[in-house]
């Protein structure tokens, strides 16, 4: 059927249906009217009227194979078959509830966990970037040797709008910036989460303004100039009210008066898939919003704080975009040697950044999504399993119907449309299911001050995904039932109730089913053991401090526009004044605090004296800038070596602490103490810095990071204007909160503060909770993986026990001992369960891969499967013997009796 | 379907559409319509007319009407919808291509 017709048909075919009586009447009359006709026609040629009746209904060769012929032209007989076979299957599954109610749940669960474990991927992976043909969108990257997904300069930006040719446009934009808002000119500054962009980034994304208006091209071209902010949604509902006169209202950024010019629509939350914006101003504002004396934003080639996305031109794929990004990149390193050396670039889609560039999301992703494919299997397997000896039940009738006349094929859709009904069944309830998983998983909040969230809900996309489910668990539960059901032999299947012969070959198909189930429920099993080994073991064994009786808060005097002197005077007296009151016993005060989500400082520098590789000029690690009382105030011991000291000054020479990888990184089996490192400071600047300490190996950012260079360098060194305050108290930390607020007020009433908790609040947040919520969910799959496995294992042998009574009745009655029957029955088990159990053990190993990727490491723990494979044979052998037993108490006057 | 004795597959619904093209009729009136205008030669089975019409009325190409007969009796009058007047120039070209090439191989086949 072509497409263009359907506006035709569809009504027509819907009229067939609808009004079948209707049509039904009219066909009638119509070939009615036409036997009148002819009849007539007949009677005017003289013909009797018996005669010409006759011959009337005999022209017509009968009228109820040509209405039946009417009929079948309307094609509605497929829906009108359907809807016979519904009330068909409806009538035997209201017959058999518990089998009913069991494949029901079955399936809820695996479509339940699919669901749940599909809006949490959907919630950090796969959900497009809220904006109209959000897949013509493309995220430009600058690559270097250390990062492959880096941010542009200004002026790299400024070069690839002007020379490229692939893009409708693109824009810039900066990371979520932490920016000081009051509304009122006398209100107190909160912390707000702002995005600095270009003039055309609203257009680029093709994102319209709810009211008033996105930024003209002339704001964003005089630094300084234009003083104009578009408000998000969320951020303009709940501090304006959604009041929609709020355009021409000014407010106050950083202390400087903007005045608003629109609002964000509804559905665009931003870029990211995290951040929510409150507030987009334009570039130019740069400079006088985020004052810093060290860089020139505007000019700055190597001061690489711009995310770039481009539209592509009609027709463009990305692979050309890429193709002239990396063209345009190798210009740029040829004209700009000092800037761009080794520097080349890429675009990817927006969903290829994610996969690439959040390596560790994408492999949790892949985890969980894994799983959940392979406990939707298992219940599907079991589902077809409970099907098929049903199915062979039914024999009987399925021989009659074919006996009879029925295709073959309008017999598997008969079968198709019950498991149709079941799957759809339990598709409701697994989106119910579904529904208490996603509540679940949205319990989790990200830690942060910033408008950040994980958005977890029970959306259209999640609702389709199941629908998807939900028509894939029909299909692969009921085909297979359905083929071999309809396969019968036809003799022998009217001869008996059960058509299994004495020489005939078994079907194999539910031996193959139950090897499938053990085999992914080890695999679970493994997979949920390995996730909590895996976390416990970094929980345990990772290098810490000691987190209780710590507060921490977060400043940036430059929200309040002060200066570089005047900022670490603040910080200076903010750590007299807090260490000085009581309950506290030491505080410190540094660039990030352990186990912050990103926003490390990344510092270039060159070991002097090391071999340098030919290509590249320098070397790279994470770092922080720390204060003389951090070590101290932490309890992090150092292992060699001092920390700073307050005599460590901007005029005295430089120095840092490395961690232990560092130091073995570069001087293995050195002594790293007194060797010097040449850190990049900007442009053209080097400083000869010497290591006076090393410190243990931690976890920088994430709980599972794989070992990493780190390095610290002293505040009165290397200046920075947003810390984070961290004390500890002899006490409860929270309640020195009054008193952390007393003593900043008394420094500065206007100065904001913001992220204040406690640090052990945060660490079980972050490094405690979401861990934790992988493993619940991983366990929980594992374990119905496991109990799906069972059940199904035990309906198979209960179901060959069933089927064999006689067979056993005969045994016994001519001599079989019930020992030996016993172990007959559980042989067949317990051989599945063996090719299972190896078959399983492949899977396993196979899914610690993509466990280590999650993990970061490369072991294979052999533990896991010395305790889930015996726990897996004793649970199955149960399964098992729970039938083999009652077989074995057959009563053979009985069994022979049987039938 | 019982198929329309001697007649080419496929060309039943060209006939139908034709007709119907000329003036709306009813199911009756087209099966007189055809003797008719064929003289006799086609001859369609009166049963494989239905099938016929309701299929063409399916695809969208005719649609039908309940009217009055000119001797006061209901019936169902079909006439040609304008994706029907479309179908009916693409399958009349397909035609007379097709006998045209078939004529030619019959000349052929006799010289």
């Amino acid at each position: 059927m072509r497409w263009k017709h359907w506006r035709f048909m569809v009504p027509l075919r819907l009229r067939s249906i609808l009004r079948g009586w209707r049509v039904e009447q009219e066909l009638d009359e119509e070939l009615q009217f036409h036997l009148e006709s002819k009849i007539e026609e007949g009677l005017a040629r003289g013909l009797s009227p018996e005669e010409a009746r006759r011959r009337a209904m005999r022209a017509m060769d009968g009228l109820e194979q040509r209405k039946e012929e009417a009929r079948d032209m309307r094609r509605i007989h497929w829906l009108t078959d359907f809807l016979d076979d519904s009330k068909y299957a409806l009538r035997g599954l209201r017959h058999a509830p518990g089998f009913t109610a069991f494949v029901v749940v079955t399936l809820a669960l695996g479509i339940g966990m699919n669901s749940a474990i599909f809006s949490l991927v959907d919630g950090i992976i796969l959900r497009p970037m809220p904006v109209p043909d959000h897949d013509h969108v493309v995220s430009l990257v600058s690559t270097s040797r250390d990062y492959a997904f880096d941010n542009f300069s200004y002026r790299e930006y400024l070069d690839l709008v002007e020379r490229s040719k692939t893009f409708e446009g693109l824009e810039a934009s900066t990371d979520m910036q932490g920016i000081a808002f009051s509304g009122q000119p006398d209100a107190a500054p909160r912390v707000k989460g702002g995005v600095l962009v270009s003039s055309n980034f609203f257009g680029v994304l093709h994102v319209e303004p709810r009211i008033g208006r996105g930024f003209r091209a002339d704001e964003d071209r005089v630094p300084g100039r234009d003083a104009v902010v578009v408000l998000g949604p969320a951020f303009w509902r709940q501090d304006f009210a959604g009041d929609p006169s709020v355009v021409g209202r000014h407010i106050l950024l950083n202390g400087l008066d903007f005045t608003v010019i629109g609002v964000a629509p509804e559905a665009f939350t931003g870029t990211g898939i995290y951040d929510h914006p409150d507030f987009y101003v334009p570039l130019a504002m740069m400079a006088r919003l985020i004052p810093d004396p060290k860089i020139n934003f505007f000019e700055d080639r190597d001061d690489r704080e711009l995310s770039v996305r481009g539209r592509l031109k009609p027709g463009v794929t990305v692979a050309q975009a890429r193709e002239e990004v990396a063209v345009l990149a190798r210009n740029l390193e040829r004209e700009y040697p000092k800037f761009n050396k080794g520097r080349g670039a890429s675009a990817y889609s927006e969903f290829e950044l994610r996969m690439k560039k959040d390596e560790g999301d994408a492999s949790v992703g892949m985890v969980l999504g894994v799983l959940a494919l392979a406990v939707l299997l298992v219940a599907c397997t079991n589902v077809a399993g409970l099907l098929l000896s049903r199915a062979r039940t039914r024999s009987r009738e399925i021989a009659v119907r074919l006996a009879i006349g029925a295709g073959r094929f309008r017999l598997i859709r008969l079968l198709l449309t019950e498991s149709l009904i079941l799957a759809s069944l339990g598709g409701i309830a697994g989106i119910a299911i579904g529904y208490g998983g996603v509540r679940f998983i949205g319990q989790y909040k990200i830690p942060s001050e910033l408008p950040m969230a994980l958005t977890i809900q029970m959306d259209r996309r999640v609702l389709l995904f199941s629908l998807a489910a939900t028509m894939l668990s029909a299909l692969l539960c009921g085909l297979a039932p359905a083929l071999q059901t309809t396969r019968l032999n036809l003799v022998n299947g009217l001869k008996s109730a059960d058509v299994d012969v004495p020489g005939r070959k078994r079907p194999w198909g539910r031996s193959v089913l139950v090897v499938a189930q053990v085999s992914t429920s080890l695999m679970l099993l493994t997979t949920a053991y390995l996730t909590v080994r895996g976390f416990e073991r970094l929980w345990s064994e990772h290098v810490t401090f000691a987190r209780e009786h710590l507060l921490m808060a977060s400043f940036d005097p430059r929200l309040v526009r002060y200066n570089e002197a005047r900022t670490q005077q603040f910080y200076t007296n903010l750590v007299e004044r807090v260490r000085s009151e009581p309950g506290v016993e030491n505080a410190t005060v540094s660039a990030n605090y352990p186990m912050q989500e990103g926003g490390f400082d990344y510092v270039q520098f060159v070991p002097t004296g090391f071999p340098m590789p030919k290509d590249r000029e320098s070397f790279g690690a994470i770092g922080d800038t720390v204060d003389d009382n951090y070590f101290q105030t932490l309890k992090l011991p150092l292992l060699r070596g001092r920390g700073f000291r307050s005599t460590d000054t901007s005029n005295s020479p430089r120095v840092a602490v490395v961690n232990e990888h560092f130091a073995s990184h570069y001087w293995p089996g050195l002594d790293v103490l007194g060797k010097h490192i040449s850190v990049v400071d900007g442009k053209e600047k080097r400083s000869d810095v010497e290591i006076v300490g090393v410190a243990p190996t931690m976890k920088y950012q994430w709980i599972a990071e794989p070992p990493t260079d780190f390095l610290y360098l002293p505040r009165a060194q290397r200046p920075v204007s947003q810390m984070t305050l961290m004390f500890r108290s002899s006490g409860d930390p929270a309640q020195l909160a009054g008193m952390l607020r007393d003593a900043v007020r008394k420094l500065d009433p206007n100065q904001p503060m913001f992220n204040v908790r406690t640090y052990e609040d945060y660490y079980r947040n972050r490094e405690v909770e979401a861990p934790r919520m992988i493993i619940d969910l991983v366990s929980a799959m594992g374990l119905v993986g496991l109990a799906l496995a069972i059940a199904g294992l035990y309906g198979l042998i209960a179901y060959n026990v069933n089927r064999r009574t006689r067979e056993i009745g005969i045994r016994m009655a001519i001599g079989a001992g019930r020992w030996e029957v016993l172990r007959m029955v559980m042989k067949q088990g317990m051989v599945l369960v063996g090719i299972g159990t190896v078959l399983g053990i492949a899977m396993g190993l196979a899914a610690e891969q993509l466990l280590n990727k999650m993990f970061a490491t490369s072991r294979v723990d052999l533990v896991a499967y010395a305790v889930v494979v015996p726990l897996l044979l004793l649970v199955t052998m149960l399964a098992a013997y729970v039938p083999a037993r009652r077989a074995s108490r057959i009563e053979p006057t009985r069994a022979l009796r049987y039938e | 379907m019982s198929k329309p004795s001697g007649l080419v597959q496929g060309t039943l619904d060209l006939l139908l559409l034709k007709i119907l093209a000329l003036e709306p009729l009813h199911g009756w009136a087209i099966s007189q319509r055809l003797k008719s205008v064929s003289g006799e030669v086609l001859q369609v089975s009166e049963g494989s007319l239905y099938p016929a019409l309701h299929k063409l009325e399916q695809e969208g190409w005719i649609t039908a009407e309940w009217k009055q007969t000119e001797n006061n009796r209901r019936a169902k009058f079909y006439s040609l919808t304008n994706i029907g007047r479309k179908q009916l120039e693409s399958e009349a070209a397909n035609w007379e291509r097709l006998s045209a090439a078939i004529s030619m191989v019959v000349q052929l086949s006799e010289a």
